[in-house]
């Protein structure tokens, strides 16, 4: 047999985030939530920002969660746009990023949310 | 209150609390600094280890006078209670001044509007050997977008010339939805052209250097170092008599 070994991250990052909107109204739904995020990468990184392959993978309505996938060399474009995101429909919001990761089985568990 | 709630929800081990005093005002006077005790009867624990979350309290000075800064060598009593002091300079000479001479633990940099002047390399590289520390904030970012074009110019030519070194980001929050997790911030000091490592120190062990540096601040007052004096010689042989004495006595 042969040992192969692989070099190199995998080529996508998957983010867990949450946007959090103090109860004012209407959550987004999927299509907006998309919108949301391209719009956040276009005021911070313009168009080639807002060109940057971005999958919404799940996204729960209840919660306003959802998660991302985009390609490794964008992750941190991606991470500070959320960041410095302020604004949604002139309501003041706040994404928290709960788990990144390169491998979509480690977004499963949470070890911060563990009870013991 | 509020915000500090969300602070420790989303995972910082230790907050300070700010204040601010303007000088162009007439006749201000430092307030006692709130204590943390009255805000919560029992700090709740951090995650992960079993230690409390820290709550300190913070001063900023804005100066644009040198005069202003005669207020940190007088001794009022209640500069002495806040356990972290900031300066906030608005012209060269002051930066200048804060950097090599003033008792402070960090320099503010102003990330809201255009510098008027541009950072030179001896009094920042004097900054850094004392233990000083430059700050940014983030939170305009997340306001304004003519804010945000500033923040990032201003943090990339103090890159220029510190190279990433005693760097601490940090929000100016005045609501609990303008914070940001701490990986998070770390990721903004990769925008800033922090290398990653760096990036991460700016939010972690930067500042635990900077409470130190304020807690060395407080308490030390002079230095006592001892010195081998080359007496010792003559006092060894005074020694020997006296204990051939004493065993003749004894």
């Amino acid at each position: 047999f042969e040992r192969r070994v692989l070099r190199g991250a995998a080529e996508h990052h998957y983010l867990r985030v949450r946007l959090e909107l103090p109860d004012g109204g209407a959550r987004p739904n999927a299509a907006q939530f998309k919108q949301l995020v391209v719009t956040a990468l276009r005021e911070l990184h313009g168009e080639v920002g807002a060109a940057l392959p971005v999958d919404v993978l799940t996204y729960e309505e209840k919660t306003v969660s959802a998660i991302l996938r985009v390609i490794s060399s964008g992750l941190v474009k991606l991470w500070s746009a959320l960041t410095l995101l302020g604004f949604y429909q002139n309501r003041r919001c706040a994404f928290r990023v709960l788990q990144t990761s390169p491998f979509l089985l480690a977004l499963s568990g949470n070890s911060r949310e563990l009870v013991l | 209150q509020n915000i500090l709630t969300v602070c420790f929800s989303v995972g910082y081990s230790a907050v300070a609390l700010n204040h601010v005093i303007d000088f162009k005002e007439k006749k201000q006077e430092i307030i006692k600094p709130v204590s943390p005790s009255e805000l919560f009867p029992s700090l709740p624990i951090v995650q992960g280890t079993s230690k409390r979350i820290k709550v300190l309290t913070r001063l900023t000075l804005v100066v644009s006078d040198p005069s202003h800064c005669n207020l940190l060598r007088s001794t009022s009593a209640n500069i002495r209670l806040y356990d972290i002091i900031a300066v906030f300079p608005k012209t060269e000479k002051l930066f200048h001044i804060a950097c090599t001479t003033l008792d402070v633990d960090l320099v503010c940099i102003n990330v809201t509007e255009k510098l008027p002047f541009y950072f030179r390399r001896p009094p920042v590289n004097m900054a850094i050997d004392r233990g000083i520390y430059f700050e940014l904030l983030y939170t305009p970012a997340i306001k304004d977008s003519t804010m945000r074009r500033y923040t990032i110019s201003n943090a990339i030519s103090l890159m220029q010339i510190c190279k990433g070194k005693n760097i601490v980001i940090s929000s100016a929050a005045e609501r609990p939805l303008e914070l940001r997790g701490p990986y998070d911030v770390a990721n903004l000091g990769l925008l800033f052209g922090l290398s990653e490592g760096e990036a991460k120190a700016a939010v972690s062990t930067n500042c635990r250097a900077t409470m130190l540096h304020g807690e060395t601040r407080k308490s030390a007052c002079g230095i006592v170092y001892t010195v081998k004096k080359p007496r010792k010689v003559e006092e060894e042989e005074a020694a020997v008599p006296a204990c051939k004495k004493a065993k003749t006595q004894a």
